[in-house]
């Protein structure tokens, strides 16, 4: 048999661009990449086991443990979940102190991908620049949360903290900076003739292809999928959300997409704020009871549909549960579709990040 | 002290390459490492450079809980590191377990059990002015007279093999 396939190339587990260890296995013929398969399984703990027979109390903090860089989206719709269950109201104020929090996680999480995106790509002046604003958000979620990464802020009937007033204000002062950098920043990753040529036309993939692969987020929003879960959910429905498309499909468009959305959630958090002043001094914690039911609901993580399938019995223990997270979806299109036929093995690692994977999220 | 090991012991307190690891863990860690680069705080400043190849790191950052995948995998990227060499573990996670440490999860903290550790940093995950400062702290410690520590050990093992053989 003729032999088709050069050098069998792995990369990973431990590679100096991940931040997680995952292993790519690329079938490369001279620098052409023929197909390509993701190896997991380094990091799976088994979170949902031990979930099971626990109390929410515990679930609850247990839930925001199953990844670090989106953790109050895995807070938020486990507690929408139960909320659901139990019919727990919750009060308006608590909704959009919600959303403001939601929104600076995401900033957060989008600022670190094209973070990653920058420093493989080799333009470590952006890269840095990315990262320094990133503290300037997680700053904000500290000054609301108390905490820079594990908040957990939402709890069944509200949030824990209110907003002070002088917060609200920093957190103002706060986005305008953001907004004025994220503008300079968008300018330099336009305008750099560098990351055009490493990103333009690299690693395409068509809408058909996504809707085969079933990728989710923005991954799937930069090829023309006009669906984002925000879409279903009550507080942002009163908001008037509008998921952002851009129809290039390659790296570039992905990178573009979450620097829009960083803008789109600016807006909304002054849109939050600006709601919140006409709400002052009503209540943030409305209290209920965690009651027996079964139900399944779907919330928008940095990386695209995030479900929980939660089902409780009368003390408000877990009886079952189970979990989909994003990435795996895009790791599965990035494998099969991103990365066969790239040029080059340089690109492999810039389009494996492109889609943002999350690997702690995806094995548990 | 001879001149070269003093020469040694100052540079190797303003050179300190690191590799991080992640045998576990939920990525809070890992993401504090990088925000360790950021301009704020600014690691390279003192010397500490994130290279993550462990072929020529001098300190080893580990995250997690240690999962069964990491069993040999851990043990054998340790021995790729050359001497001297130290190992830092950072969160809950490698030193108890944390969260995930309940019956059935498939770990096997602490980590100090599979590899020598260093120093830990507890937190949940610590923040990046910690890690920073551990690693400047330790690093003087460790290395320091290493080479004149190795040979007065060697001189010592090869008296004890002499006065064995007599």
């Amino acid at each position: 048999m003729k032999k088709v396939v050069d050098v069998s190339l792995p990369i990973g587990p431990v590679h100096p661009c991940f931040k997680e260890p995952a292993r790519i296995k690329c079938e490369t013929m001279g620098e052409k990449v023929l197909s390509a398969e993701v190896e997991m399984g380094y990091v799976k703990k088994g979170i949902e086991k031990i979930m099971v027979g626990r109390p929410w109390q515990e679930v609850m903090f247990l839930a925001e443990r199953i990844c670090g860089i989106c953790s109050v989206i895995h807070n938020m719709v486990f507690i929408e979940t139960v909320e659901r269950i139990s019919d727990i109201e919750v009060p308006i104020r608590a909704q959009y102190l919600r959303v403001i929090v939601n929104e600076l996680d995401r900033m957060q999480s989008h600022l670190l991908a094209n973070y990653s995106y920058c420093y493989t790509i080799e333009h470590e002046t952006l890269a840095m620049y990315l990262i320094n604003l990133r503290e300037t958000v997680v700053d904000q979620l500290e000054l609301i949360t108390g905490a820079r990464i594990t908040c957990a802020y939402i709890i069944p009937g509200g949030v824990r903290f209110d907003l002070r007033d002088e917060d609200a204000e920093t957190l103002k002062a706060a986005l305008d900076k953001c907004e004025k950098d994220i503008s300079r920043f968008v300018k330099i990753f336009e305008e750099g003739p560098l990351i055009a040529l490493r990103s333009k036309d690299v690693g395409i993939i068509t809408k058909e292809e996504i809707i085969a692969s079933q990728a989710a987020g923005p991954t799937a929003r930069a090829s023309g999928v006009d669906f984002d879960h925000r879409l279903n959910h009550p507080t942002y429905q009163k908001l008037d959300f509008k998921p952002i498309v851009l129809n290039s499909c390659d790296n570039y468009a992905r990178i573009m997409l979450r620097f829009k959305e960083l803008f789109q959630s600016i807006e909304l958090i002054r849109e939050c704020l600006k709601r919140l002043e006409g709400l002052k001094g009503e209540t943030i914690r409305g209290g209920g009871e965690v009651g027996e039911g079964e139900f399944t609901w779907t919330g928008e993580a940095p990386r695209g549909g995030l479900t929980y399938h939660v089902k409780t019995n009368r003390y408000g223990h877990v009886e079952e549960i189970s979990v989909q997270t994003p990435s795996i979806m895009n790791m599965d299109a990035c494998a099969h579709y991103m990365l066969k036929g790239a040029d080059s093995a340089a690109d492999i690692t810039a389009v494996f990040i492109s889609s943002d994977p999350c690997i702690s999220c995806n094995e548990r | 002290m001879s001149i070269i090991q003093s020469i040694k012991n100052k540079v190797r307190q303003r050179s300190i390459h690191v590799c991080y690891v992640n045998v576990g863990s939920c990525n809070g860690c890992d993401i504090e490492i990088l925000a360790c680069l950021a301009p704020r705080y600014d690691i390279e400043q003192y010397g500490i450079y994130v290279h993550n190849n462990p072929r020529e790191a001098d300190i080893l950052l580990i995250t997690g809980a240690f999962t069964e995948q990491w069993e040999d995998k851990l043990k054998h990227l340790w021995d790729l590191i050359p001497e001297p060499k130290a190992a830092i573990t950072i969160g809950n996670c490698p030193v108890s377990g944390c969260a995930y440490n309940r019956r059935g999860a498939r770990i096997d903290p602490p980590v100090s059990k599979h590899i020598p550790v260093a120093a830990n940093i507890p937190g949940c995950p610590p923040r990046p002015t910690e890690i920073i400062g551990t690693i400047l702290e330790l690093a003087p410690v460790v290395f320091k007279d290493y080479e004149e520590k190795k040979a007065k050990e060697a001189a010592e093992t090869e008296r004890k093999t002499k006065g064995a053989k007599k």
